[in-house]
């Protein structure tokens, strides 16, 4: 008997894992630096936007999640220029501080949550940059930490070297991706995921069956804590260079507008997909050497993308609808989403 | 002790405060959202304020004037386009959240990224024994209170202020009894954003003009704001006085650190007392 295949489920998924799969074969076809280096770029957001989702998805809207690249990017660029570490320990340490920070300041903060939520992790960002600018013996005020790429690897008679070219560093940032996306995912499919979506749902509800609201809260911006700083401290090194002003508010309210756009209804694939076509843009808006409208179209993009794909569904869901709809042409129906 | 200036610099930078977390705080008590843009009202109205001066030679009393009225308009003009056909407090915040990044990119975009000065406006000194004042500073303060106390006026004493009141208090109750919050948040809005770009003119020829002066102004207010408490309006202007003199005062003494301790001090205050000096209990 043949076994039943849902090909409406299949083939999707087909193509996402073909795209999947030519991507990690780009080195094969161009190693053009400015082209990697735009993937590395846009891997790094795509962590920071997920470590946001997460947090969203418990209800609260972190307004900083760009300090806790800062924190990553300083702590591994401290401990290599500094100190004299190899990159690998100050990369997970960056992830650790950060991590540690993370839950020092939700545990605090948590606890009330909602717009005061927003408005601590705001100031939390300018705290980071006031004291990445001031404490000039350690940080090297404005004119920034110089970092550099991590050492040679040597596997056997094979070796790994970054400074000849991108190809590794693409590689490395990949992985990182990837494995935050699996544990996301993960978690996003798991009890501690459905979770984080009751207590967002309904807080009151979700107190009266016994859940305690901040452990949940502190567990998921802890997490987002620790990606965000292993993701800031691939950007410290792959820029070469970290400064008080490239992580500041600013950044944060992108990483927000990159998830919107992607979309939050998964924790993986909207963020993925906001942080590669929101970065690419912005790149290229950015060669266009008017000043200002970099943000004016990233606004625009926000208003209408919730104005026309409304609650938070952003373009993954379009993806869905695209199968649904001009492939399979299926009658219409309602997605059910979390609210907010 | 710092000298007289730093004291009078702290009652300057209040003023501002005090009038743009009033309007947040009116805003947020009627429609339930904190407006993150508004910090970017107060920059579009000191360039209202700086090309009515410069281009059309408008006097500066009434340029502020106009100032309100105009950023009033693309208030309720927001809030009908776009605040109302979004759905979910959370995506109100993002939307507002991200006409930020809209009105500083428009900004830069129209009138340039450098810094404008306008010339004092009110120029001349007002001398008390070992300082002196300038009007301009002295304009800012009578604009607050004038302000203040219409305020005070409106809220308490007319018709409208009566049913502002009512709908902060029990929305529905209050559309019981004839009121329309629909129409009424389109008021509080317009107020709001009026108060915003009114302060943002009246500080224009005190600082330099450019598209990211909204920024600090917002935050401090924010923090105001959450000092207060959330939806008190005397916590409102309580919060603003605190926060202004001690963030003068502090600076004079710790420089750039100032603003690291005031941050503290708020996420003190949040420790210990989380719904702010006058705020009720949280909901």
């Amino acid at each position: 008997m043949m076994p039943f295949i849902d090909y409406k489920n299949v083939i999707p998924k087909t193509v996402i894992g073909l795209l999947v799969f030519l991507i990690v074969l780009i080195p094969v076809f161009t190693t053009n630096v400015a082209t990697l280096s735009m993937l590395i770029l846009s891997g790094i957001w795509a962590i920071a936007v997920m470590g946001f989702t997460l947090v969203l998805r418990t209800g609260q809207f972190s307004l900083g999640q760009a300090a806790f690249m800062a924190i990553g990017g300083y702590t591994s660029a401290i401990f290599t220029v500094k100190l004299g570490w190899p990159f690998w320990p100050s990369f997970f340490l960056a992830g650790v501080v950060s991590g540690i920070v993370a839950l020092l300041v939700g545990m605090v903060v948590l606890r009330v949550g909602g717009i005061y939520f927003s408005i601590i992790t705001l100031a939390l960002s300018e705290i980071v940059r006031i004291i990445a600018q001031q404490w000039e013996s350690v940080t090297r005020g404005t004119r920034g930490l110089i970092t550099s790429m991590p050492d040679p690897i040597s596997l056997g008679g094979f070796e790994i070297n970054f400074f000849a070219s991108t190809v590794p560093y693409f590689y490395l940032t990949l992985c990182l991706v990837a494995l935050t996306a699996l544990i996301f995912w993960r978690i996003g499919e798991s009890r501690l995921g459905r979770s984080f979506a009751g207590i967002a749902l309904n807080p009151v509800l979700a107190e009266h069956q016994g859940m305690y609201l901040m452990k949940y809260r502190v567990i998921a911006f802890t997490v987002a804590g620790v990606f965000t700083g292993l993701a800031g401290s691939l950007y410290a090194h792959s820029l070469t260079v970290i400064t008080p002003y490239m992580l500041g508010l600013w950044q944060s309210i992108q990483i927000m507008i990159m998830s919107i756009v992607g979309g939050i209804s998964s924790l993986a694939g909207g963020p993925i997909i906001g942080a590669i076509l929101l970065y690419t843009f912005g790149t290229y808006l950015i060669r266009l050497e008017i000043y200002g409208i970099q943000q004016l179209l990233f606004g625009a993009v926000v208003v209408l993308v919730l104005l026309f794909l409304p609650k938070g569904t952003g373009l993954v869901d379009l993806w869905e609808r695209f199968w649904r709809k001009v492939v399979w042409r299926e009658e219409e129906y309602e997605p059910d989403t979390p609210d907010d | 002790m710092p000298p007289a200036g730093i004291w009078i610099d702290g009652l300057i930078q209040s003023c501002t405060y005090m009038t743009m977390a009033f309007g947040m705080v009116l805003v947020f008590s009627i429609l339930g959202i904190l407006n993150w843009t508004h910090g970017q009202f107060y920059m579009l109205g000191a360039f209202v304020v700086y090309y009515a001066i410069t281009a059309a030679g408008i006097p500066f009393f009434i340029s502020i004037g106009i100032t309100g009225l105009i950023i009033a308009g693309l208030g309720i003009l927001i809030k009908k386009i776009i605040i109302d056909q979004v759905q979910g407090d959370l995506y109100i915040s993002v939307v507002t959240i991200s006409l930020i990044f809209f009105f500083e990119g428009a900004a830069s975009m129209i009138f340039g990224m450098q810094d404008k000065g306008l010339a004092m406006v009110l120029p001349g000194v007002i001398n008390l024994g070992s300082f002196s004042v300038s009007y301009q500073k002295i304009a800012v303060v009578i604009f607050t209170l004038v302000v203040m106390i219409g305020m005070y006026i409106v809220l308490n004493y007319t018709k409208v202020g009566l049913a502002i009141r009512a709908a902060a208090q029990q929305p529905d109750a209050a559309s019981l009894y004839g009121v329309s919050v629909e129409r009424l948040s389109f008021i509080v809005m317009g107020i709001g954003c009026a108060l915003a770009a009114m302060a943002g003119g009246i500080m224009a020829p005190l600082y330099t003009v450019n598209p990211f002066i909204g920024g600090i102004p917002m935050i401090m207010s924010l923090l105001a704001i959450v000092i207060g408490g959330i939806g008190s309006l005397t916590g409102a202007i309580v919060g603003g006085l605190i926060l202004g003199f001690l963030n003068s005062v502090v600076a004079y003494h710790l420089s750039y650190f100032s603003e690291v301790v005031l941050f503290v001090l708020v996420i003190i205050i949040l420790l210990v007392r989380p719904q702010g000096l006058f705020g009720a209990s949280l909901k």
